[in-house]
């Protein structure tokens, strides 16, 4: 909220710099986000006090003066000016600065003498008519301290951020009271016009909920003219535009005391009377605004009885406007409940500085009170004549009542982490307006109406720690170690995983939680696969963002399709993120699945003098993979099957103990280009929940032969109904010697025969026992083959 | 001296001669015959170790020794050629003369620098003694909003804008709601952290963004205070912006803390002086904080008055930002190759290999 520090200074003394105020309220808890300075602009010019003045040596009119404005040394000064005198508090024009008309000022002689600056007259800053001679300032402060906003008319506003618990400080009364407990200074409340309850009015309210409290004034005689000018400035300072007398003084009503008034023409009204009800169905209204308004049972109206005259605690109705004829007035200051005003707001969607804060809890205890401010002004204006008398229907009276908080003193401070005594503790809260009493081991506070906030004990702690100040509190405390960290074996393997996939050359990506309905279509994931049924956001930003991924493909394809294709010439990125499956749980919420996606596309390697480039395929892809399993596991049986049903030729299941752990393959091309990529693109994802969390590592350490190993080359010939897994699993379970099985070479040739494939094998033996002789491995060969032949008809390739 | 005596400085002649010419042979015809004239049986090295009877006794085995292991070594190279010839690396000189040519390259990746960082300020928790904390991020509106103290169709709630997946479920708004989750399931004393994903139903723009990363403390004890807090919240800042850097708490409001304040330390492009980064001010926000509101107690299962302690929470992206000058939130989910790699394989305008 902005306000105006000079508004402020009507309630509360303030000394300090804008600069200063504005630090300090941030400090307690007022987190001051701007300070702007309205009206002329004095930068450069600044508060100075007049050490010395001597007649000009060479012109009699002129005197030579030094200024201490807050520099090293003080200044030289030539004034012409008749009152300049010793002992003066002066403006001071330094060097550089510019001046009324863009006058701006520079090092100068005048008559041989030096001047380094100008003691300013009223004309010269354009702040008035007067350039007779100097100003003579009537405050003190540090020499050379600007006197940006300190002059004429000129203003600074303070733009400050209110916490929704603060209704109390949405008008600058509050924000001075909470000055003056800064300050522990005097607070001084605005003039009233003392009324009387009785005047002999109807004011019916339907439901105490929505509207616990409807006080209203009269005014007669009114003369609808333009407000005064110290109005005008300030509301004008805080945005506002003036209007005319009666309307200006709600509003000023309004950002003075927080309350918001409503002036009807009482003339216009149907009825003399006020029936606040909620509207039905078929009624309209056309507010202030000129908007026509179709109504329904949300929204909360003022009507006369007969007919709409306003929608409560928002906007006004145009019917009973004030206008230039206006001569009687009812002036209305209610209270309206939160949810009701919001649920009006929200209906026709409109948001005013009176919802604002009804929403927030106007203070119930202010009402009349703001009425006899209103009079006080109108009468004070000659705005008209307000009747001494006003009306009021409270639904409830407790709702008046203070409330009693007791605050225990060693619960404060344990909390706080202090030592203060009961009687600091009620100096702290007496500053803030809220009137306590030591009572032993307690304190006893009474919370008056305009701070509900206040509901119990810790929120005494709250304030008792505002104002004793957070700088304050634990300087020397030392910390205690009673509890020890115990690190999540999951986290660290997800993060191990992470730098292992980094160093391979992968560039870590996060994409977006949300997906795209369209993802669905263009991936073709039917309704009954747990990806194509997402859960939708019911308010999302755009459609395209409207339901929370089920994978992690197309984010992955789209930070590919985004890259120019020139830059695709080597892509390798990752992302392990959640995606989130309508596998509901008790409470409704999805499951979510912690996935690792890799994406490949382009070339294996940068293109190099000494390396030949290719492009990356699906066996490089497999050997990342099998890299990665070795990581987060040590199951040996890892099978890569394919994945028939959808797609046959490109797309893999991985299997360990027969169930899917993770899948890999090629984007089908035809997916590849809705995302605007048609180079291949292989992707693999792996579903990290099923993996141990602690990542493979081997319970024991294994025993290393020390006897040299004996390699031997052996090439068969099979059909093509027997796989590479078929046969490497025969040859692992011929011999106890056997170390590798590097297959190293694949051919199938159509000079093979029809469906023939050859294999070519590097294997390895070694013995823990001795260096294994020819023989020995000799005979291990002829088990292999023998064992090939006979379990799946592979024999040597002879040729 | 016997002139045709054989010594160990002439043995790493032979040895010299018979590397050179096994990496130049171009093929296994060429590389038999060189295998035939050092190891075969007229081979320099076969008769080398027939004369060795001709030295004196002692010198014997150490020469002996000398001759096998070269023997060995050349075995070994002769098969290391063969597979290079095999490999059609036959014609390509093994060491071209020139070490300015580049290496053998790969594609080099590295981590994202939001994780970089989550990474960083993660260990400085572990040390402080916080352990990791999980909680999902489609969220009930429960531990979103209520069982942190948020009234109903309270304008507290506004200050979120919350994207609702239906009236009860919603995507957590903050990582404040692993607070109830996990007190739930635990009992003080407890000490932990949660980062996460967190959303927020807001337009984009160079500081907002819809998603972005959280991280919540939490430390609850039987006398935990404000004290302990400012404590935590300034070791934690000194750790990852240096010990120069200044801290200070200013009273604020969230429902789920009472006292609640928010966390500035000094501006990092300023020192404190006031630039247009902090608006001035020198000072620039990090963090909510605050102890822990009763009711959140009681909404957990303690007692309130059994326990005391307090909460934080703090934008990941934000202090990425603020760490690295990062002027835009964007960029961090934008996925940029050329902006992420900066962070691992050095800064744009360096010209890459
Ligand atoms: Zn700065």
């Amino acid at each position: 909220m902005k306000v105006s520090l000079n508004w402020l200074k009507r309630y509360v003394d303030i000394e300090e710099s804008a600069a200063v105020l504005a630090h300090d309220l941030t400090m307690f808890g007022l987190n001051v986000e701007s300070v702007e300075t309205k009206g002329p602009d004095f930068s450069g010019v600044v508060w100075g006090k007049v050490l010395t003045c001597n007649r000009h040596p060479a012109a009699d009119r002129l005197s030579v003066c030094t200024v201490d404005a807050g520099r090293d040394k003080p200044l030289h000064i030539v004034c012409g000016a008749p009152n300049v005198r010793a002992g003066l508090s002066v403006a001071v024009a330094e060097i550089g600065a510019v001046l009324a008309g863009g006058f701006k000022i520079k090092k100068a002689k005048l008559r041989g003498e030096v001047s380094e600056g100008m003691i300013c007259s009223e004309t010269e800053l354009g702040i008035g008519d007067d350039a007779s001679g100097i100003i003579e300032l009537d405050f003190t402060l540090t020499p050379g301290e600007s006197l940006d906003g300190r002059l004429g008319h000129s203003d600074i506003l303070l733009d400050i951020e209110i916490t929704p618990n603060r209704p109390d400080l949405l008008c600058h009364f509050g924000i001075a009271r909470e000055i003056a407990a800064l300050y522990n200074r005097e607070l001084r409340f605005p003039e009233l016009l003392k009324l009387e309850r009785g005047e002999d009015f109807s004011i019916r309210i339907e439901n105490g909920n929505d509207c616990p409290r409807y006080s209203a004034a009269f005014i007669d005689q009114v003369e609808i003219k333009p407000s005064p000018e110290w109005m005008q400035e300030l509301l004008l300072a805080v945005g506002l535009k003036p209007i005319s007398n009666i309307v200006d003084i709600t509003n000023f009503v309004l950002m003075e005391t927080g309350q918001p008034l409503h002036a009807f023409d009482r003339d216009r009204l149907s009825q003399d009377s006020i029936l606040v009800r909620r509207a039905r169905p078929d009624e309209k209204i056309v507010t202030l605004d000129g908007t026509e308004r179709q109504l329904n049972d949300n929204v909360l109206l003022i009507t006369d009885g007969e007919r709409p005259q306003g929608v409560a605690g928002v906007m006004g109705g145009q019917e009973s406007e004030i206008n230039p004829g206006t001569k009687r007035i009812l002036l209305e200051s209610a209270t309206f409940g939160p949810r009701a005003i919001r649920r009006s707001r929200q209906c026709l969607k409109m948001d005013t500085e009176a919802s604002y804060r009804f929403e927030r809890e106007a203070d119930i205890g202010v009402t009349v009170e703001a009425l006899e401010r209103a009079c006080w002004l109108i009468k004070e204006t000659g705005a008209g004549q307000p009747s001494l008398h006003y009306a009021d229907n409270l639904m409830d009276n407790s709702a008046l009542e203070t409330r009693r908080i007791e605050l225990r003193v060693a619960q404060a401070n344990r909390i706080m982490g202090t030592q203060l005594a009961a009687d600091d503790l009620v100096e702290l809260l007496d500053r803030l307006g809220l009137e306590s009493r030591e009572a032993g081991e307690t304190v006893v506070t009474a919370v008056p109406t305009f701070r509900r906030d206040l509901k119990e004990e810790i929120d005494l702690i709250e304030e008792t720690s505002r104002v004793y100040g957070y700088e304050n509190i634990g300087r020397e405390e030392e910390r205690k170690n009673s509890l020890f960290a115990s690190i999540s074996v999951a986290d660290r393997r997800n993060e191990d995983i992470c730098f292992y996939l980094a160093s391979r050359g992968y560039t870590e990506v996060i994409t977006s939680s949300f997906m795209d309905p369209q993802d669905i279509t263009r991936f073709e994931w039917s309704r009954r696969d747990p990806r194509g049924n997402p859960v939708k956001l019911e308010n999302p930003l755009t459609i395209s963002q409207s339901v929370m991924r089920t994978s992690l493909l197309p984010g992955m394809l789209k930070v590919i399709g985004r890259h120019p294709v020139p830059d695709r010439e080597g892509m390798r990125i990752f992302e392990m993120a959640k995606v989130f499956l309508r596998i509901d749980d008790s409470q409704g919420l999805p499951e979510e699945q912690l996935h690792l996606c890799g994406i490949f596309t382009g070339k294996t390697a940068p293109l190099n003098w000494a390396q030949k480039q290719r492009s990356f395929d699906f066996f490089d892809m497999k050997g990342e993979m099998e890299a990665l399993f070795r990581k987060l596991n040590n199951y040996s049986d890892i099978e890569f099957v394919r994945q028939k049903e959808r797609e046959p030729d490109h797309i893999c299941s991985i299997l360990i103990n027969n169930e899917k752990f993770a899948e890999c393959g090629m984007i089908p091309s035809r997916i590849a280009g809705r995302y605007e990529i048609d180079l291949p693109v292989f992707y693999y994802i792996i579903f990290m929940d099923l993996f141990p969390v602690q990542g493979f590592s081997p319970t024991r350490f294994s025993y290393i032969s020390p006897y040299p190993g004996v390699k031997r080359d052996l090439c068969v010939i099979s059909s093509d109904r027997i796989t590479f897994s078929d046969i490497r699993t025969v040859i692992k379970k011929s011999s106890k010697h056997l170390e590798f099985i590097r297959l190293f070479d694949y051919y199938r040739g159509d000079h093979l025969g029809e469906g023939k494939r050859s294999y070519t094998f590097r294997l390895g033996f070694r013995s823990p026992e001795n260096t294994l002789d020819d023989k020995v491995v000799d005979g291990i060969i002829d088990r292999i083959l023998d064992n090939l032949q006979k379990k799946l008809q592979v024999s040597l390739r002879t040729e | 001296m016997q002139s045709e005596g054989i010594d160990s400085s002439k043995l790493e002649e032979i040895e010299k001669t018979a590397t050179s010419k096994i990496n130049t042979a171009p093929d296994n015809e060429s590389l038999e015959e060189v295998r035939i004239g050092f190891l075969g049986r007229k081979g320099i090295l076969t008769l080398a170790l027939r004369s060795i009877g001709k030295l004196p006794p002692a010198q014997r085995p150490a020469i002996g020794n000398q001759i096998n292991a070269i023997k060995q070594r050349i075995n070994t190279l002769i098969e290391f050629r063969k597979n290079e010839i095999a490999d059609g690396g036959g014609d390509e000189e093994p060491y071209p003369g020139d070490p300015s040519l580049p290496g053998r390259s790969c594609w080099e990746g590295g981590p994202h620098v939001l994780h970089k960082v989550l990474r960083e300020i993660k260990a400085i928790f572990y040390g402080m003694g916080y352990s990791l904390a999980e909680g999902p991020e489609v969220e009930l509106d429960y531990y979103n909003f209520e069982a942190l103290n948020f009234p109903p169709e309270h304008p507290s709630r506004d200050t979120q804008d919350t994207f609702y997946v239906n009236r009860d479920i919603l995507l957590r708004t903050q990582t404040s709601p692993v607070q109830v989750r996990y007190m739930e399931k635990h009992k003080p004393p407890l000490r932990i952290i949660s980062p996460g994903r967190v959303y927020r139903n807001e337009t984009p723009d160079p500081s907002h963004a819809a998603e972005f990363l959280q991280m919540e403390g939490l430390y609850v004890d039987k006398n935990v205070s404000l004290a302990d807090l400012r404590n935590d919240v300034t070791y934690f800042v000194h750790a990852l912006f240096g010990s120069n850097a200044r801290v200070r708490f200013r009273p604020h409001f969230f429902p789920f803390t009472e006292p609640s304040a928010e966390v500035d330390m000094t501006c990092f492009a300023c020192k404190g002086e006031g630039c247009p980064i902090c608006q001035k001010t020198g000072w620039i926000e990090i963090m909510g904080a605050g102890m822990v509101h009763p009711n959140v107690f009681k909404y957990a299962g303690y007692a309130p008055d059994s326990v005391t302690g307090f909460a934080f929470g703090m934008g990941i992206d934000r202090i990425a930002m603020l760490k690295y000058g990062i002027d835009d939130i964007r960029r961090l989910l934008n996925n940029d190759i050329r902006f992420l790699s900066q962070f691992w394989n050095g800064p744009v305008s360096e010209v890459q290999d």
